[in-house]
């Protein structure tokens, strides 16, 4: 078996960020990698993130630093990855793509403890890199440039110290004098030696200066002083003439500001009055804000509170260090200050934010500062204060991320044409169900009613230099509909438009006059009024038309053409006649090309199955070019042209092409390339898109020509970054649409649907899904589908939480106490229901925003939700008692008895998992249903003595893993009762699957164990297991002797029983040989064999066979903890497999990652790769030079048109 | 030219022999036309038919070389095991169809005296009664070896042999010339006993084990329900 890996949505959650000036000119764009991504985000005018550019590099980012050269324009990009090289990258605006300018290798590849790439500092002023490991090993380039002002780096420094572990580097600003590097680092060579512990227990932090001599070129340890055991972060204070220069050192509940020679300057960080007195308070995110006069700090604590620090300085002497509180939004990984008065908030989990500044926190508010510290005896006094709504920050634009998936299932539930991809995202209060739906988002502007069914729609401008449309029309069977776009949408009459008559097509001609063709002639409306009418002669009526600016060609019933053309005087002129064969099906005109008199090319498709390109040039009016046979009679055309381009904001290079796009009658849409000279067609593509003939129109999308095409659902065409995506919108069927703009909607689309016409706007362009969101309580664990009523059942389950009722009477408490004061009501609008229905619409401060209050580490808070997907609605929420918290999901019928579909449930009790993983007491509780599915009804509860990660239903039983045990239960009246069980499981059983008599029972720590239940001896064998110790994730059953696993190191894989050994299996009549035959060293006597092994490079939480497309075939998706989604599908022919091996092969050589690591060591992580092909990589290759493509191509034997269409046929299968 | 430069003989005969290993090859293929142990593919590598997993090979050296190796002598070995089991199974079959359907045309007395002189006629009449009866007894019972994976393999199997083996007594005759009353008698036997197994199983299942005399105990491993249902009692 091979298979083609694909990423069908990105990762979305962010590792790290940094924001510089990347592009050049005045602009500000945002960094940040997303674990193996590396992404470019530039808010636009409107506030909203737009993503210029997002690259795979395949490797491990940790770290991001940004530097500028003095006197230079525009930043560097410096990478820490998990490759053992350091890479410094250069935005190219006009490739818009990351160019390596530097990669220097140091070290061994992989996330280690002492090769650097975890740290990165760079100094102020773009002299130097640091980059540091976690342990021992730093290393200083030395950055420069030559007499072309290159960028030059120099061989490394090394300022190692063995047995240090560092916590944080940053580089100090000190002007222009030597470049100096703090850390913060804890020695433990001594901790190391000393058996009793003391040492351990006395270990100091140090801060320490390293400095790196330019004049000598060598770095030394300038200075370290012992620190706060809780310092965990750096941060750089302005120097040089701005500031005191020296560093912040965030440690547990303090900031202090420290330098060399200046004594510390404490201030303590003001804490939740809520908060336990033995939790403190770390910072874990900072971001400065610089400006020429001025500098602060904004600090987020692990709670989510922001706050601004400033310093009191006079010259380089600190005099008071200041914590004022500022707002609190969701903790962040990393936030960035933008010049242009923007924070963006990368968050930890769930969705990003863009926030905009309102004010800088001058307001008065709760503030610690170092002048009024008082120490006591218990230690220093803390300062409380209460988060309030937000005051200085208002958000403008969100980021959608789905980091982590915790769960995923792909079902049809709302009878779609595709499947509905379910995940469960997110943690705590901010967690959700999303419900993915391939395809873009809509925003439906409008929608009205119109008396009768109309047939068709069309836009028109006044004149070709407005910017909006002036008319809607909509043709009925009998009557044309003219309404005019103002601040309202009206009826008009005076739009010259003859109205009595149904219309075939409405269009601008020439600079500022109108043109309307119906089927007995084509009305021709002038600026001033004037009408000219040309008549159809004879009986014969127009059926059907094409037009430009400039050129009208219609059909008449019988197969007539007829050729117009706009002259000077602004007549239309009959040019030309032709005679086709037979009737003719639809045509099509090619916009006038910028500069030109005419289009060269009408595209005419016959009910003969044929579509012909005429020209249209009076040297050879009307003659055929060329003739494509296509495989069912044509239903619409539309000639697509793709401007030149030369990269810029969205773009590689491609020259202008003209694309014939035709929707054919069996639901495929047919697309070639027209050549610009000969009119030749070449290159063709088709693609089924729905039940429907596609109908085609024009469109825009950012300012190029789109493509609309309707089909049983409607599908968009763009370019987008460089590329055609053709992509389905999640909205219902059109008739018929036309590009729409107005002052409200620059680019919308008008469309008639039944009787009623819409108006709408199409969203995130290149997301492969758009999503709905139905928010939870706690962070989601598991979720089962109960498929007769269609219902969700999820189960929740969050650490250190208070439960509803405990957080209810506190918030009662703190409202009663508080008064309902100064909280501010800004953020009253967006919060979101949290599923506990009545009275949480009235609160300020939404859980989403500010998180749960905190409690012990031993407290969980857990539920189980019985949830409408179709409407979203919560229709049974039981909170668990007792410290309760469920890890487990499964329905099961138990054989003849008489409740029918029970829900079974796995809790553990009081689970601790520091020092030692304990529990209380593990439970499974029954359900019943009641209600018809809608509520649930506790039957029994059965204690067992460990925690009950898996259940399964098998052969009318319940099947439970409780710690090492599988173990099977019958129902009883008052509880459940054990019937059989196997201890021999190495660890944790985490997953159970069943097929017939088989069970494929997923061990926490050695993979997979295949097992039969013998019910004439009542006995579970394990008659194979795995020869690998993997740390099991996910696991999914393929077929009767193959499971698809996930471990914990990111690997997806397939083992797969030899067929001889399963023949053996099921062939043992007696059973003696199942019984007795012995494996070695304790394992099963029988070894599955790994078939495929992939290294995604992210955690995998959940995997399903399923098929995203109507017909299409199955194939396996997976959803990770860094939110993205992918998919593994089965190459069926061999040719496919030598194919893309060898074009992977290319691409490995000719475009190696961007961060340094080797393709093939990648993906070979920590097994080597099995017949796996990285689609990733292989769609690299339209962002390739021109002729290195060509170059890859000619070595296998093809165009660069071809691989493409290989590329694009091979997602074309998976969505 | 051999890797010193001199005119060494070894690569002469290496070549010698490979080019025998690849007639050899060619011919092993002609000659076992009925089931070549390997294909060519269009790529022009070779596939091995006779190994479970298929294992690809890129030239005939290496095919020649692989149908030398230790797994690929077992799984031949194997394969031929079975086709002789497989040729023997059908050769009994074929034989005792032949057999019935002389036998039912007792009519026929020169057909019987061919059939009687039949010089390899393999079963006496003896074995071919037991082979019917418990072919019989499969067409009946299909699921009561095991259940679970083989069951469908059985069914198909034994539909397939039931349009023509029924005996009793000696006489065979075709099913649809079987008087109802025999064929019930028969079917209820078998469908109690069917019962009376699957009832065990039952109890197997739910923790009840037998002790040397048949009676039945409970497993001290296994919990139950109060009123569970004494197998003692139900199955006597």
């Amino acid at each position: 078996m091979y298979l083609y890996s694909l990423t069908l949505q990105r990762a979305g959650g962010i590792v790290c960020a940094t924001n510089g000036n990347f592009v050049g000119g005045k602009t500000q764009e945002i960094v940040v990698a997303r674990g193996k991504n590396l992404d470019l985000l530039r808010p636009d005018e409107s506030g909203k993130l737009q993503t210029l550019l997002s690259v795979d590099v395949f490797g491990a980012i940790r770290s991001l630093a940004q530097f500028r050269l003095t006197g230079s324009q525009k930043d560097y990009l410096v990478v820490g990855s998990d490759s053992g090289r350091l890479v410094i990258l250069e935005y190219s605006r006009e490739h818009n793509m990351f160019h390596k300018v530097h990669q220097e290798t140091f070290g061994k590849s992989g996330c280690r403890r002492i090769v650097p790439g975890q740290f990165l500092a760079v100094d102020p002023k773009g002299r130097a890199v640091m980059v540091a490991a976690c342990e021992k090993q730093k290393l200083v380039y030395v950055l420069n440039r030559d007499a072309a002002a290159r960028l030059t780096i120099s061989s490394p420094l090394e300022a190692h110290k063995s047995h240090t572990i560092t916590y944080s580097v940053v580089g100090v600003d000190c002007g222009f004098d030597n470049p100096i590097f703090a850390s913060i680092e804890l020695d433990y060579s001594e901790s190391d030696l000393d058996p009793t512990g003391q040492a351990a227990a006395d270990a100091q932090k140090h801060l320490t200066f390293y400095e790196l001599d330019l004049g000598l070129n060598h770095v030394s340890r300038k200075w370290s002083e012992p620190v706060d055991n809780g310092a965990n972060l750096l941060v750089t204070v302005p120097g040089g003439g701005d500031g005191p220069s020296g560093v912040l050192v965030c440690a547990e509940n303090f900031v202090i500001y420290k330098n060399q020679g200046h004594p510390d300057v404490r201030a303590v960080i003001p804490r939740h009055t809520d908060l336990p007195a033995e939790r403190g308070v770390l910072v874990v995110s900072a971001a400065t804000h610089r400006q020429k006069s001025m500098f602060f700090f904004l600090l987020q604590t692990e709670y989510g509170d922001i706050f601004k620090v400033t310093l009191e300085h006079e010259g380089d002497r600190v005099t008071e260090l200041k914590i004022k509180y500022f707002d609190t939004i969701p903790v962040t990984t990393s936030m960035c200050v933008l010049k242009t008065g923007f924070l963006f908030a990368a968050s930890e989990f769930g969705n990003h934010a863009l926030y905009q500044f309102q004010a800088i926190g001058e307001a008065e508010d709760i503030e610690a500062s170092s002048a009024t510290l008082m120490e006591t005896d218990e230690g220093f006094q803390p300062v409380f204060f209460q988060p309030r709504g937000l005051k200085n920050l208002v958000r403008i634009d969100l980021v959608e991320s789905l980091m982590p998936i915790m769960d995923m299932k792909i079902l049809n539930l709302f009878e779609e044409e595709t499947p509905q991809v379910f995940t469960l995202c997110g943690r705590g209060p901010r967690s959700s169900l999303r419900i993915l739906r391939p395809g873009l988002a809509i925003n439906e502007m409008a929608v009205s009613q119109l008396p009768g069914t109309p047939s068709a729609v069309w836009t028109v401008k006044k004149n070709i230099n407005d910017e909006f449309d002036a008319y809607i029309v909509v043709s009925f069977v009998n009557a044309t509909l003219v309404l005019s776009i103002g601040e309202t949408i009206e009826e008009v009459s005076d739009s010259g438009f003859l109205d009595t008559t149904p219309s075939l097509s409405v269009s601008l001609l020439g600079d500022e006059s109108l043109m309307q063709v119906h089927p007995n002639g084509i009305r021709h409306i002038r600026e001033d009024g004037r009408i000219n009418e040309w008549k159809t002669p004879g009986k014969k009526t127009i059926v059907k038309v094409g037009s430009n600016r400039l050129q009208v060609v219609i059909a008449l019933s019988g197969g007539e053409l007829i050729y117009f053309e706009m002259d000077l005087t602004g007549q239309l002129m009959e040019v030309e006649k032709h005679e086709m064969p037979g009737d003719v099906a639809c045509l099509d005109i090619a916009p006038v090309p910028e500069g030109r008199q005419r289009s060269r090319f009408l595209a005419v498709g016959s009910y003969d199955n044929t579509i012909r390109i005429l020209s249209l040039d009076p040297d050879d009016c009307m003659q055929i070019l060329s003739v494509q046979s296509v495989s069912s009679p044509p239903e619409s055309l539309l000639l697509l042209e793709v401007m030149a381009s030369t990269g810029g904001e969205d773009g590689a290079d491609h020259p202008a092409s003209v694309f014939l796009n035709a929707g054919l009658q069996n639901g495929v849409l047919f697309r070639t390339v027209v050549d610009m000279v000969t009119g030749q067609l070449s290159d063709t593509r088709s693609r089924f898109l729905g039940l429907r003939a596609p109908k085609l129109f024009s469109a825009t999308v950012r300012g190029r020509q789109a493509m609309l095409c309707l089909s049983s659902r409607p599908w968009l065409g763009y370019i987008h970054q460089g590329h055609f995506l053709l992509t389905p919108l999640s909205y219902e069927a059109l008739e018929y649409a036309a590009s729409f703009s107005s002052d409200q909607c620059a680019e919308g689309v008008v469309a008639v649907a039944n009787e009623a016409l819409r108006i709408f706007t199409v969203e995130r362009l290149g997301e492969t899904f758009n999503e709905t969101v139905v928010p939870l309580r706690y962070t989601p664990r598991k979720f089962v589908l109960l498929p007769k009523r269609k219902h969700l059942i999820v189960i929740e389950s969050d650490q250190g939480a208070f439960t509803a009722e405990e957080r209810e009477a506190a918030r009662k408490e703190c409202l009663e106490a508080a008064g309902m004061g100064e909280n501010g009501n800004a953020n009253n609008g967006e919060q979101m229901e949290n599923g506990d229905g009545d009275d949480e619409k009235e609160d300020a401060l939404p859980d989403e925003q500010y998180g749960y209050p905190k409690a012990e580490s031993d407290r969980w808070a857990s539920c189980i939700r019985v949830l409408d997907p179709k409407t979203g609605n919560t229709t049974c929420l039981l909170e668990l008692q007792d410290n309760e918290a469920a890890f487990s999901i499964c329905t099961v019928n138990f054989h003849d008895k008489e409740y029918g579909t029970l829900l079974a449930v796995g809790t553990a009790k009081g689970l601790q998992f520091w020092p030692k993983r304990t529990v209380a007491a593990g439970f499974i509780h029954i359900y019943r249903f009641v209600e018809e599915g809608k509520s649930l009804e506790l039957l029994h509860k059965t204690q067992v003595e460990g925690v009950p990660l898996a259940l399964h239903q098998f052969q009318g039983r319940l099947l439970a893993g409780i710690g090492p045990v599988l173990r099977l239960y019958d129902l009883g009246k008052r509880r459940l009762l054990r019937k059989c069980e196997n201890k021999l499981f190495p660890h944790t059983i985490v997953s159970i699957n069943t097929y017939r008599d088989r069970i494929y029972v997923g061990d926490i720590q050695e993979s997979f164990h295949y097992c039969k239940y013998r019910r004439d001896e009542n006995q579970l064998y394990i008659f194979a297991d795995d020869s690998v110790p993997r740390w099991l994730t996910a696991a999914h059953h393929i077929d009767f002797d193959t499971m698809a696993g996930a471990d914990k190191f990111g690997n997806i894989y397939f083992v797969r029983l030899p067929q001889d050994l399963s023949d053996e299996i099921e062939e043992d009549p007696t059973g003696g040989k199942i019984k007795w035959e012995q494996g070695k060293l304790n394992g099963a006597p029988n070894k599955v064999e790994e078939i495929v092994q992939f290294h995604i490079g992210d955690v995998v939480t959940c995997l399903q066979k399923a098929s995203l497309i109507p017909g299409g075939g199955e194939c396996v998706i997976y959803g990770t903890v860094m939110g993205s989604v992918g998919a593994l599908l089965p190459f069926i022919s061999r040719e496919d497999v030598d194919f893309f091996s060898h074009l992977e092969m290319h691409m490995r050589q000719e475009h190696p990652p961007l961060c340094g690591r080797d393709h093939m060591a990648f993906r070979s992580a920590y097994f080597p790769v099995k017949d796996v092909i990285d689609g990733d990589l292989c769609e690299q290759f339209p962002t390739l030079p021109p002729d290195l493509q060509r170059k890859i191509a000619d070595e296998l034997d093809r165009t660069p048109g071809e691989i493409l269409k290989k590329l694009e046929d091979a997602r074309n299968k998976i969505i | 030219m051999s890797t010193f430069g001199g005119d060494s003989w070894g690569r002469e005969a290496h070549h010698r022999k490979r080019r025998v290993d690849d007639l050899m090859l060619s011919s092993s293929s002609g000659d076992a036309a009925s089931s070549p142990s390997f294909k060519k593919l269009s790529s022009g590598k070779f596939v091995c038919l006779v190994c479970p997993h298929n294992p690809i090979l890129d030239n005939p050296l290496m095919l020649s070389m692989h149908n030398k190796g230790s797994r690929h002598i077992a799984a031949e070995s194997k394969a031929r095991e079975s086709e002789l089991s497989k040729r023997d199974e059908s050769k009994k079959r074929l034989a005792l169809s032949a057999d019935s359907t002389g036998l039912s045309n007792s009519g026929n007395s020169r057909q019987q005296i061919k059939n009687v002189m039949f010089p390899n006629k393999p079963l006496i009449q003896k074995t071919m009664k037991a082979i019917s009866e418990s072919q019989c007894k499969n067409v009946d019972n299909p699921n009561a070896a095991n259940a679970g994976h083989c069951s469908n393999i059985t069914t198909s199997s034994s539909i397939g042999d039931s349009n023509y083996t029924c005996t009793t007594d000696g006489i065979s005759v075709p099913p649809r010339n079987i008087t109802g009353t025999a064929n019930k008698i028969l079917a209820d036997w078998n469908s109690e006993l069917l019962e009376r197994r699957e009832k065990e199983l039952k109890f197997t299942a739910a923790g009840w084990k037998r002790d040397c005399h048949g009676k039945w105990y409970r497993d001290e491993n296994v919990e139950f329900d109060s009123d569970e249902e004494d197998p003692n009692m139900v199955l006597e």
